[in-house]
């Protein structure tokens, strides 16, 4: 009897722009993915949104993979569903066309308790020869697939695995104990698989699997040959990415991860939608994750070194080097970091019922295309004094990029600020009176946050030193 | 066994506390007494709301002790004594029946999360140990553990215990409870929002953190159930709904010492762990002051507008104590509104108020005669008029598409000018000032599409920040004090 192990590539169902199976993409993904030495192919699960093809629809599916595939690896048959019928039938299909085992999910929406489970599974097993693979998936299903069942599910012959995607380590270990030896226990969610493994499980069903299968096979490899520190770096290097794909965008960030690896595997159907459960700067943070990875190639280029003087560059806000000098205005610059995570900031202070007050406003309001400016706050609903506007120096093209320079960047900007005003490097007497403003020039692809965020702290506090603790 | 007084309105009252975070005695007399006079049926010390977790052995004696000297007889005094060990909460019932107190409200142990057996033993030993009437208490979304209510159908069995405060809102359990239980010890609703629901289905009375608050509010919803006027009790319930919900579920003691301190009951600061904006959020804290405003328990008083040196105008306005009397400077004046729920749907706006011959007047022509592409500025118009003062509305992230056009220009604007108006209407903006412009830097997100959130979002947020740029607020001592623990939202890599 088949023994799954390895690591198995749960497909995503490419869809053409009519929202058909997209054929050609699927072959075309099967053969990458192969080429890459995944172990085997698992169409039609959750990340193949098996829950919005038809019946119809999952049956050419398999048909398609059994075909492209030709025996080179196995194929695993997601025919999981709500209702026992409808699994007998899929299942009963993929025996009929080659498929080499199958994928069950636990049953979900109406609770069918352990006995209606365990009866569900009991069925099936029966009702075919081929392996089957058991699936917990709390997450989707909502209810747990009891350990007690498994256990007895164990006991049938074609039963020969279990797919955990809960990512709840005790359940696994507990699947491990009591099962493990008669079954294969597969780990499907990407965060915890290097415990997994580590701990006895025989493999891994993973959605990001689609993207670098061959770093799971080397990580698979390294854990199977005890080289647990090479593991342990690899689980590493690829954490923020699987977790975005676990906790913030499913089947919608494979996909879209897809496709900037120029596979054409189309949108999700609804009511998955782009900018929903994978948001505009997650998508992002994704893109420079796969370049992280070398998936994709990186755009970095270091943040110029300005040419134009200090009191030179708030010209685009109507302040000119003589009105700097006439008013007595205050200017200042830090910068701290290195490469990526580089920052520089440029301020400029004064009384805000004057021309600071104006340019201020002026860069508010009337900001140009990309460099679109707010009012420094630490947190929302915290804005600080002297009130202190934050221009983006350098063009902002996407919404993560924002979500950079106004997160981090900007409660940086504000902590330093009011840092000032408690140790009286910016006079007390001035926080009600003054306007800050600051250019922030930060490298388009920085993502490091954490590091950011000081260095943006530190080039603050240095341009404030310079601009209150001068003699002018 | 049911006694005959436990039912009506009865507050869970906070503890106030003073500068130094010590307990208030002066005013925890106060605020005794303005819940007496609104009419309810009993106080009670040292309950969740009360912060007892926050209070020393010693402390919670003196708060019971206090309210109970306080309260003269007037009312009865249900003394908040559970704990998570038992000995404690018997140390503290045997206290708390020593100095007269009328009842314990036992919170069921906490933390390690005993077994039924465990919770049973629990109250019996309690039982045990006193002859004062016992009022077992569940709140499993504090303590983590459900009193099953078989239970609670035991222990109605024991002589002194008299009731249980159901806090859960969970009703299948709380209607499990009339089932078992009904007649035979009282049943109390103790969750806010569910209150006249919970009345209505047979409830004996009502501890509520909001009853600090709105005791006569409750009161006259308790006596409407009780006059069979179910639909006026409904239609209460549903004006004080948002009130309620913040206090039940963003922060209990902190909302609620929030709302005191804004109607001028000065009760300090909740004790640390609890800090405003943390479990309640700082927009929630506004929410809850305009609520306030709307049934009339944030007082009116004069505040002067100095809009120009040879103009001064008058407003009478709600005001909390943080509001000055004397706004001066109307050069430029910044606020910051920030609303949710839904990511897709926050609104946040940068506000710039100030007079028409000043920077805030000429960014506004200037603006106007010379939009950036993506970002057309529109005077806020409603139903094809401009709203006064006059206010330009710019959207912050360049507009690509036609769906974001429409989500700035008509749903958020729709907010943002009723936002104008109710301000105006509430002297928060002065009427009579024609001198004044306002530009409003309106962040609709591109992923928005839930128009009835944007525009109550921008209306929430165009209300804050016409508070905040009017008051000044954040002051800068507030600023101080909260620098050091501001999490921004964006701060933390996914």
């Amino acid at each position: 009897m088949f023994q799954p192990k390895g690591v198995y590539t749960a497909l995503v169902t490419p869809y053409t722009k009519n929202n058909e199976v997209n054929e050609k993409v699927l072959r075309e993904l099967i053969n990458f993915l192969i080429e890459k030495g995944v172990s085997g192919l698992v169409p039609v699960g959750t990340t193949g949104e098996f829950v919005y093809l038809s019946e119809e629809e999952r049956k050419r599916i398999i048909e398609i993979v059994v075909d492209e595939v030709n025996g080179r690896v196995p194929v695993i048959a997601g025919t999981g569903a709500s209702s026992t019928l409808s699994a007998l039938r899929l299942t009963k299909y993929a025996e009929d066309v080659g498929a080499d085992a199958v994928l069950v999910v636990a049953p979900y929406y109406l609770r069918a308790a352990d006995k209606g489970d365990f009866q569900h599974f009991y069925e099936l097993a029966n009702s075919t020869s081929l392996p089957i693979i058991l699936y917990n998936i709390p997450q989707c299903t909502g209810g747990i697939l009891r350990r007690e069942v498994v256990e007895d599910l164990a006991e049938l012959e074609n039963i020969v695995g279990i797919k955990d995607s809960s990512g709840n380590m005790p359940y696994l270990m507990e699947l491990l104990e009591k099962v493990g030896d008669r079954i294969s226990v597969l780990v499907g969610y990407d965060e915890v698989v290097l415990p997994a493994l580590a701990s006895g499980a025989r493999g891994m069903i993973l959605a990001s699997a689609n993207i670098i299968p061959d770093i799971w096979v080397k990580l698979y490899e390294a854990v199977t040959r005890g080289d647990l520190e090479t593991a342990r770096s690899i689980q590493m290097s690829i954490q923020k990415l699987v977790r975005i794909f676990c906790r913030h965008g499913g089947n919608v960030a494979v996909k879209e991860a897809l496709k900037m690896m120029n596979f054409d595997v189309g949108k999700s159907r609804r009511p998955l939608v782009k900018g929903g459960i994978l948001s505009p700067e997650v998508r992002e943070e994704l893109r420079l994750e796969l370049e992280k990875l070398g998936i994709l190639q990186s755009k970095f280029s270091a943040v110029e070194t300005p040419s134009k003087s200090l009191q030179e560059r708030f010209e685009d806000l109507n302040i000119k080097t003589e009105t700097i000098m006439r008013e007595k205005l205050k200017v200042g610059e830090g910068s701290a970091g290195q490469g990526v995570t580089f920052v520089r900031i440029d301020l400029l202070a004064g009384p805000k019922d004057g021309p600071v007050g104006e340019a201020w406003l002026r860069g508010l309001i009337n900001a140009a295309p990309g460099h679109e400016a707010v009012s420094v706050v630490v947190e929302p609903n915290l804005m600080v004094k002297p009130i202190t506007l934050e221009i983006p120096g350098i063009e902002v093209k996407n919404l993560r990029q924002s979500s950079i320079l106004f997160g981090p960047i900007q409660s940086a900007i504000g902590k330093a600020v009011l840092d000032a005003v408690e140790n009286n490097i910016i006079p007390k007497e001035l926080v009600e009176t003054y306007a800050l403003i600051t250019k922030v020039s930060v490298n388009p692809e920085a993502s490091d946050r954490r590091v950011l965020y000081i260095n943006a702290y530190r080039a603050t506090s240095n341009a404030i030193k310079q601009a209150f603790g001068g003699s002018n | 066994m049911k006694i005959s007084w436990l039912k009506g309105v009865m507050p869970a009252v906070v503890t106030p506390f003073d500068d130094n975070f010590e307990v208030d005695e002066a005013a925890l007399r106060n605020l005794i007494d303005f819940v007496i006079d609104k009419g309810v049926t009993a106080v009670v010390p040292c309950g969740s709301t009360g912060e007892f977790t926050s209070m020393s052995i010693e402390e919670r004696k003196k708060v019971i002790e206090i309210t109970v000297n306080q309260a003269k007889g007037r009312v009865k005094v249900i003394a908040g004594t559970g704990d998570a060990g038992t000995d404690a909460a018997i140390e503290m019932t045997k206290y708390a029946e020593k100095i007269g107190a009328d009842a314990a409200l036992i919170v069921s142990p906490f933390y390690l999360k005993p077994t039924d057996k465990e919770i049973f033993e629990h109250y019996k030993k309690i039982a045990e140990s006193t002859s004062l009437p016992i009022i077992l208490y569940n709140i499993p979304q504090v303590t983590g553990v459900e009193i099953p209510w078989w239970v609670v159908e035991g222990l109605a069995d024991v002589e002194n215990i008299v009731g249980i405060k159901d806090s859960s809102g969970n009703m299948p359990y709380m209607m499990a409870l009339f089932e078992k239980v009904f007649g035979k010890i009282s049943i109390i609703c103790g969750h806010d929002e569910i209150a006249t629901a919970a009345l209505a289905a047979g409830a004996d009375g009502l501890i509520l953190a909001s009853a600090n608050v709105i005791p006569d509010i409750w009161i006259e919803i308790y006596n409407l159930i009780l006059e069979g006027k179910r639909e006026e009790a409904f239609a209460i319930q549903r004006k004080i709904q948002t009130l309620v919900r913040i206090i039940a579920r963003r922060g209990g003691a902190l909302a609620v010492k929030a709302a005191l301190n804004m109607m001028g009951i000065n009760v300090g600061k909740a004790r640390r762990p609890l800090m405003k904006g943390g479990a309640l959020p700082y927009e929630d804290e506004e929410l809850m002051r305009i609520h306030l405003e709307i049934l009339g328990k944030i007082p009116k008083r004069t505040v002067m507008f100095k809009i120009k040196p040879e103009k001064i105008v008058e407003s009478e306005t709600y005001a909390i104590p943080e509001t000055p009397t004397k706004v001066n400077d109307f050069s430029l004046r910044i606020g910051e509104g920030f609303a949710s729920p839904s990511t897709a749907e926050i609104a946040h706006i940068d506000l710039a108020l100030g007079v028409k011959d000043g920077p805030v007047g000429k960014i506004f022509q200037e603006t106007l005669k010379n939009p950036k592409p993506g970002h057309k500025p529109v005077v806020v118009k409603i139903d094809g008029k401009e709203v006064k003062p006059y206010t330009l509305l710019v959207p912050t992230v360049r507009i690509t598409t036609a769906q974001q056009e429409k989500f700035v220009y008509e749903y958020a604007m729709k907010g943002v000018a009723k936002a104008i108006i109710d301000s105006v209407k509430h002297g928060i903006l002065p009427s009579k000032a024609d001198d004044l412009v306002m530009i409003a830097h309106v962040f609709v997100h591109p992923t928005a599409s839930n128009p009835k959130r944007v525009e109550k979002n921008n209306y929430k947020a165009m209300r804050y920040a016409i508070r905040k740029a009017i008051e000044g607020r954040p002051t800068l001592n507030e600023l101080l004090e909260r620098k050091d623990s501001a999490r921004h939202p964006f701060k933390y890599t996914p």
